[in-house]
Parts: structure tokens; C-alpha cells; sequence
């Protein structure tokens, strides 16, 4: 029999099915010779079986009929809708993390690497693709109730938020919700519709002090942003029209918001 | 229907619990088990035949994975803070889990996405050592050090949580 000294490596090796196996006995031996590397090795096994246990699930489960549809070629039209967003929501996950972590780090951290440009923009349209996709539910308050929608936003926000009108663009008000924004601060979401069903959202918050503006894509063929920055607020535009028309759109609700603001 | 397409429709439960745990969020997850099928699709011509479809859609999939976790990455740096067991992200609402499944959940997607991608493709998926270094793109020494480190990781989040939840309980 061959005679040679295992370590922790060969705890996983055995665990993994990749121990050779005419080390078994000898291994065994060592492992019962050795409590604490035995403690180790009956930890790995049940932390392994808990694992499995918690997936286990997901094999039983119906396979959902967008991805069998993919593969049979009978992919619907809004399959792009879908594209990407799955790590929209690994990177919410991140940023909600980072909020809990305390408000410092998403604060003095970004504004000390001069990302919270990008930040914001991000934040915006994470919320973009997780709310605007709501049929039934993408506001809190709806437009009926426009008073109260401005009343509310603005003291939890702030600023004093107008709603911008959006008619000459083609665009209602749907309604606004309350979002977090980084931290302890919190960013108000207006959303709008045109009459094709095409959604956009205004992004607002007071939580900024660089003064930025740009465009913002996360993904190529993805919701885009138009944001500006300034000390004591920001905002963001994010839709997925044409460039030209998201930017007048823009320019549009922009003005409003800060005559709103100043007012 | 063609054997090809006939194969990959049955890897899809395999690749849906992949992506559920690196992702955790079921819709989430079938986002990229689509962008892989339809990344698949486009690619066919390259699947040799002879080769496993388990293997050559796990690669694609890692593949789409690991770039877009390095682009979140590079823009935010964020993942790369420890983040807390349980607040990495809730569990969803339609899904009914245990107690010990929501816990060793929420510490997988705690660990680095690397190490959490080894750890499941050896663990739960039952890739071979060689097999998996294939998938991930990497020698045998890195996954296996990624797997030892992750299984580490995962243990001692395990056992914060376990003394918060002692804590919670003393407390009432």
C-alpha cells in the first residue's frame, strides 16, 4: 500500500470523487487518525448535501416556455426585452448590498473615484427595467392623484418636484413610486407613456454633489440614460426610444424639473 | 425537430440550477440560461460533434457569467466588498425555502463569483476536476484552490450566521 501524507487538499479530492483509489484506505485511516481533519471533512459533506438539498428543486420545476421557445426557434418579438437583464439584477443585488453596508461607502467611495455619474445612471435604469415592466403595478401613486404624487416625492426626496408635461413629446404621466438612492438617500421615479405603449422614467434625487452630464447604456440595445448632475440634485431620463427623440424628451422634462426646483 | 436541438432542450433543468446558484433570483437566472440558449443557437456550427452539449452550453453560459460580473466589477468595484450573508439579496417571494436552504444560499452568493462558480460545477454539478478547469477556462491548481477557498468561505458564513441566529434567539 502506498504510504504518503495527506493534507487538507486530499479532504476535497476525496469529497470531489478525485482521489485516486487505491489511496482510499490509507486516506481513511489518516482521517480517523486525525479528528480535526475529520471535523473538516464531515462539515464539507453536510455543507455539500445542504447545498444540494437547497437546488434540488429547480431540476423538478417546469421548464419555462420562453426558453423552450428559444431553442425551437419560435422565440417571441420581445425576446430582447428579456436579453441582459438578468445581471441588471446582480449588480442591484450589489448596489442594495452596498447600501447596507452603510450609506458612507456608496457615498464618499464613488463620489471619491468620480463614479457616481455612472452610479446614477445605473441606478435609474435598474429601476427603469424592474418597474417600467409592471403592468398593474409600476407606481405607487398614480397620475389621477398628481397632487398628492408631488406633495409626497417631494418631501421624502427633498426638492420640490414638478412633474414635467410631457404632451408635446407624446408623453403621459403613468404615476411615481419612492425609491432608495445609495445610502440613506432616497430618489423619486416618474413614469411616463406614449400612446404606442413605449415607456420612460424620470429619475430624481437629491444625493448629489459633482456636477456631470452625459448618456448611459448598460448594455448595448438596452434601456439608455440621459442624466445631469449637479450639487444637490440629479436626474436621469432612461427609455429605449431613438436616440434623438430620448434626448429631446429629455431636454424637455430637464428644464421643467429645474424651473420646478428653482421655483 | 433535429437531435441537436433535441439535446439541448434536455440540459435545460441541468443549466436553469446552475444559473440559480450563481444567481439566486429565479428570473434572473432564466435571463441567462436564455442568453445562453440563444447565444447557443447562433453558434451551433461550432458544437463539434462528439462533444458533450452539457459541457459546450456550461462553457457558454460561464462565459456570459463571468463577463458581465467583471463589467459590473470594473464599474462599481462593489462585488468586491464582503457582502453580508442574507442581505446579499431576498429570498423571492413565490419560492417557499427552508430555514438551512435560504442560509447556505445567501452565503453562496456571498463568496466570489469565481470560487462560487468552481465550488457548484465540481459539487453540484458533478463536473470532473478536469472537466470543470475546461469549463472555467482555467489550470487544475486554480480550481482546485478556488474550490478549497470557496468551501472555506462558505463555511465560515455558515457559522456567522448561525451565531447571529444564536445571538437573535439569547436576545428574546
Amino acid at each position: 500500500m502506498t504510504r504518503r501524507d495527506f493534507s487538507e487538499r486530499d479532504i476535497h479530492m476525496a469529497l470531489d470523487g478525485e482521489l485516486p483509489g487505491e489511496e482510499r484506505m490509507a486516506y481513511d485511516a489518516w482521517l480517523e487518525a486525525n479528528p480535526e481533519m475529520k471535523a473538516k471533512s464531515v462539515r464539507y459533506i453536510a455543507d455539500r448535501a445542504a447545498m444540494r438539498a437547497a437546488l434540488a428543486g429547480v431540476m423538478d420545476e417546469p421548464v419555462p416556455a420562453r426558453l423552450r421557445q428559444v431553442v425551437l426557434g419560435e422565440a417571441p418579438a420581445k425576446a430582447s426585452v428579456w436579453r441582459s437583464r438578468w445581471w441588471l439584477s446582480a449588480a442591484a443585488a450589489v448596489m442594495l448590498a452596498v447600501g447596507g453596508l452603510g450609506g458612507y461607502v456608496a457615498g464618499v467611495d464613488s463620489i471619491a473615484r468620480g463614479e457616481s455619474d455612472d452610479q446614477l445612471a445605473e441606478q435609474a435604469i435598474a429601476a427603469h427595467v424592474t418597474y417600467a415592466a409592471e403592468k398593474r403595478h409600476a407606481v405607487e401613486v398614480p397620475a389621477s392623484d398628481k397632487d398628492h404624487l408631488q406633495t409626497w416625492l417631494s418631501n421624502r426626496v427633498g426638492l420640490k418636484l414638478v412633474a414635467p408635461d410631457l404632451a408635446a413629446e407624446g408623453f403621459e404621466l403613468v404615476g411615481g413610486r419612492l425609491l432608495p438612492a445609495g445610502g440613506q438617500g432616497k430618489a423619486a421615479m416618474l413614469l411616463y407613456e406614449d400612446a404606442k405603449g413605449e415607456r420612460i422614467s424620470l429619475y430624481v434625487t437629491a444625493e448629489s454633489s459633482e456636477t456631470s452630464k452625459g448618456t448611459y447604456a448598460a448594455e448595448a440595445g438596452g434601456p439608455e440614460a440621459v442624466y445631469w448632475l449637479d450639487k444637490g440634485y440629479a436626474c436621469a431620463v432612461v427609455g429605449s426610444l431613438p436616440p434623438e427623440r430620448l434626448s429631446d424628451v429629455a431636454k424637455s422634462a430637464y428644464g421643467q424639473l429645474l424651473a420646478g426646483i428653482s421655483s | 425537430m433535429d437531435d441537436k436541438k433535441a439535446a439541448i432542450l434536455s440540459e435545460i433543468p441541468r443549466l436553469r440550477r446552475y444559473a440559480r446558484s450563481l444567481l439566486r433570483d429565479r428570473d434572473s437566472a432564466d435571463d441567462l440560461v436564455q442568453d445562453c440558449l440563444e447565444r447557443a443557437l447562433v453558434r451551433l456550427d461550432n458544437w463539434q460533434t462528439g462533444e458533450s452539449p452539457r459541457r459546450w452550453l456550461f462553457t457558454i453560459m460561464h462565459h456570459l457569467f463571468i463577463d458581465q460580473m467583471r463589467k459590473v466589477n470594473r464599474r462599481g468595484e462593489a462585488a468586491m466588498l464582503p457582502l453580508e450573508a442574507g442581505e446579499a439579496q431576498a429570498a423571492p417571494a413565490d419560492q417557499v425555502e427552508t430555514i438551512a436552504s435560504r442560509e447556505i444560499m445567501d452565503a453562496l452568493q456571498a463568496i466570489s463569483p469565481d470560487r462560487r462558480a468552481a465550488l457548484v460545477m465540481v459539487a453540484i454539478e458533478g463536473f470532473s476536476y478536469a472537466e470543470a478547469a475546461n469549463i472555467l477556462g482555467v489550470p487544475a491548481g486554480t480550481l482546485m484552490s478556488r474550490i478549497a477557498r470557496g468551501r472555506e468561505e462558505l463555511r465560515g458564513l455558515l457559522d456567522d450566521t448561525s451565531r447571529r441566529r444564536t445571538i437573535r434567539i439569547v436576545e428574546k
